[in-house]
């Protein structure tokens, strides 16, 4: 799949209140804000996500469906397939695992586009369109395979679209999976089904 | 007079009506509902599963609510709550699905009235998390008066909003600021099994504090970082951390099931808490999953508001119902057929990635929707089970939806449900159908289905005292602990459930 941008938002500034909220949490980075000032959009990158239709306070945004859907994605044949297999597996993810459960995004297409050059989340959602469905589920595997790459992005100020990376199944100590292997949790059993995805990449 | 199997099959239930909602169709354009389809009956739970307990709600009875809270609020330790402090009552859009939502609104209230009557705090709030439509509490704010009751404090938040990191025993991940904006908490939430194949029942009352409670960084992490059989340990590791402990002070739970709500539990201990609702849900909700697991083929028609994995039938949700063809419960399965750690593990050419990732319930041969919202990314159903929405107007929703773009790629949209039916009658070569309109304590289903499902029930019990033992103790929990809770809950007949190890 790739993410169709289907409408995009529209702000109403006779509700608006300028509290920034839509501007601390594009996922994109669509919406430009100074404090006391209107917020403005930037189309190219707004995919309507609608997360700031669903946070603003003053219920000043809408979506508004596009006359004509386009696509957005990274053409992962525009970069050398081993690079792209290397930092997926460096990342802990099969290359065609999907990522984005709303877009479809694949781990190959994340790793694309910071081959390509983006550097921070906003840069993958806007090569992507990756973190633009629902907005929350996959934050973890775009932060995972930036660090891969040697890239550890830092929020910006006063923006909370996200905070950071978290821990991992391969990092759960020794003592933490002996005290709780009685409750069901099955970390081992669960670290060989990951460690037999990443070996399924030999055959890619 | 009916005997035998016709006397196990009734005129069908009506579920409730749809409502307005930014997450599906309007209601005026649900112009018929999937229990006036022809030869539709219903199955009574309880006729089938006569030990099951009787419910207080159902009938509708606020009343029964509240002072079934009262009683269970009576044991509860609240000398940790003074006068002076903030009090977050927390609570999950979850519990507003239950028979329309009053049962949890009614326990709500009486938490907040039972606390300020025994602790004298006066600054008691309401803040109730979403899954991922992320206004969706305010429309049952609205509904309820919640606003009213808690004197303008009733709060809707979102994984999106700000954060707070908690630093736990494996590492930081992080909360809703606004969620423990308190000095203390309330954990109110029920205890319907729901997300099976995420949970798999293990911490099940945990599953808040790595969800509804948590951002969006926790939520990712849950679903791509600790494994299928792992992802709750992010509610626990949360709860144990000391800065949620500091806060702690007891939970309060509608016990639901598949007939209804049940009573209420509240204790200050979570994990007796726990270990309690695992042995009702795995008899309760076992039993159904069991039941519906037997069925070879139908049409799924879902007719209910909320999104397409979430409609439920006998208790039991969609998306569970899409695995059934395994044993979700059993944790020896490391994979449910849905879940996003599968999802994530077919390839381009939806094939899977490794043998172990299970196929969909093939006895799903097709889905109707009839009404069943948005707000949760469904593409997986219409990618591997032929789908049609009913209605232009209801695909349109589906059509803007940002977790759902290319979900009418996959979809086939037809003009009315009796044109949806008759495709899917052609296409399915069946005519056992089974509807997913969240009746309570029935089933609505063709009479097929209902034919070949009563002649299903003794295997089924059968199947459920050999498997129960196995599910309790790959949860780690041991004939002496049920004694206790036996004794505990004052429930003698658990001991049934002791013999059976």
């Amino acid at each position: 799949m790739v993410r169709l941008v289907v409408a995009q938002a529209e702000i109403d500034v006779s509700k608006c209140t300028k509290c920034g909220v839509c501007w601390s949490i594009c996922p994109t980075e669509a919406i430009k804000w100074e404090p006391g000032l209107y917020p403005e959009r930037d189309l190219q990158y707004c995919y309507g996500c609608s997360a700031c239709v669903d946070r603003c306070p003053a219920y000043a945004v809408t979506l508004k469906p596009l006359p004509e859907p386009r696509i957005v994605k990274t053409d992962v044949s525009k970069v050398d397939y081993k690079l792209v297999k290397d930092l997926c597996l460096k990342a802990g993810f099969h290359p065609k695992q999907v990522v984005c459960f709303c877009t479809g995004t694949r781990a190959e297409e994340i790793a694309a586009a910071i081959i390509l050059g983006a550097k921070t989340p906003e840069d993958v959602s806007r090569m992507t369109g990756a973190r633009t469905g629902c907005r929350v589920e996959c934050i973890q595997p775009i932060l995972r395979i930036l660090k891969a790459a040697g890239i550890e992005p830092k929020p910006k100020p006063g923006r909370h679209a996200w905070y950071g990376i978290t821990p991992l199944l391969f990092e759960i100590p020794r003592e933490v999976r002996e005290k709780y292997a009685k409750r069901g949790f099955y970390f081992d059993q669960d670290e060989q089904l990951f460690r037999k995805i990443l070996k399924a990449t030999e055959k890619v | 007079m009916k005997s035998g199997k016709e006397a196990l099959i009734h005129p069908p239930i009506p579920p409730l009506p749809p409502i307005p909602s930014p997450y599906g169709v309007a209601p005026e354009y649900v112009k018929k509902r999937a229990y006036e389809l022809p030869n539709i009956v219903s199955i009574n739970i309880s006729e089938l599963f006569p030990w099951m307990p009787k419910p207080i709600y159902p009938p509708p009875d606020p009343k029964a609510i509240r002072e079934a809270t009262r009683k269970a609020l009576e044991k509860v330790d609240m000398s940790m709550i003074k006068p002076h402090h903030k009090v977050n009552i927390l609570g999950s859009h979850h519990g507003f699905t239950l028979l329309g939502g009053e049962p949890y609104a009614e326990m709500l209230k009486t938490i907040k009235d039972v606390v300020e009557e025994k602790t004298g705090a006066r600054d008691v709030r309401l803040v109730l998390g979403v899954g991922l439509r992320h206004r969706e509490n305010e429309i049952y704010i609205r509904r309820f008066k919640l606003d009213e009751y808690f004197n303008g404090k009733a709060f809707n938040v979102s994984p999106l909003d700000p954060g707070i990191p908690i630093e736990t025993e494996i590492g930081t991940f992080y909360g809703i600021r606004q969620i423990y904006d308190a000095d203390k908490i309330i954990h109110a939430h029920n205890s319907d099994v729901r997300e099976v194949h995420f949970h798999r029942h293990v911490d099940r009352a945990f599953k808040p504090f790595g969800m509804s409670y948590a951002r969006l960084e926790t939520r990712s992490a849950y679903h791509h970082n600790l494994g299928p059989r792992g992802s709750n340990f992010v509610a626990r590791a949360i709860f144990n951390s000391k800065f949620v402990q500091e806060k702690w002070t007891f939970a309060s739970f509608l016990r639901a099931s598949p007939i209804g709500i049940l009573g209420v539990y509240a204790d200050n201990n979570l994990d007796r808490l726990d270990k309690k609702l695992l042995i009702d849900n795995l008899r309760y909700y076992g039993a159904v999953m069991l039941l519906l697991s037997k069925i070879d083929e139908c049409i799924a028609v879902l007719d209910f508001r909320s999104p397409v994995p979430y409609v439920f039938a006998g208790g039991v949700i969609f998306a569970n119902f899409t695995g059934l063809n395994i044993d979700l419960f059993d944790l020896d399965n490391p994979l449910p057929p849905y879940t996003w750690y599968t999802e994530a593990y077919y390839d381009e050419f939806n094939r899977p990635i490794i043998p172990e990732v299970p196929p969909v319930n093939p006895a799903i041969k097709a889905i109707v929707i009839n009404y069943a919202w948005v707000g949760y990314p469904s593409v997986f159903w219409p990618k591997n089970i032929p789908t049609i929405i009913v209605g232009r107007k209801q695909a349109d929703v589906y059509k803007i939806d940002p977790q759902n773009a290319e979900f009418l790629k996959y979809a086939v949209i037809a003009e009315d449900l009796e044109a949806a039916m008759e495709f899917a009658y052609k296409i399915a070569k069946t005519d056992k159908v089974l509807i997913f309109d969240g009746v309570y304590g029935s089933i609505n289903m063709s009479k097929s289905l209902a034919e070949y499902l009563i002649e299903k029930v003794p295997e089924v019990e059968e199947e459920l005292k050999k498997r129960l033992p196995k599910w309790l103790k790959q949860r780690g929990l041991t004939a002496e602990e049920i004694r206790d809770l036996a004794k505990y809950y004052n429930e003698p007949e658990l001991e049934e459930i002791a013999k059976l190890f």
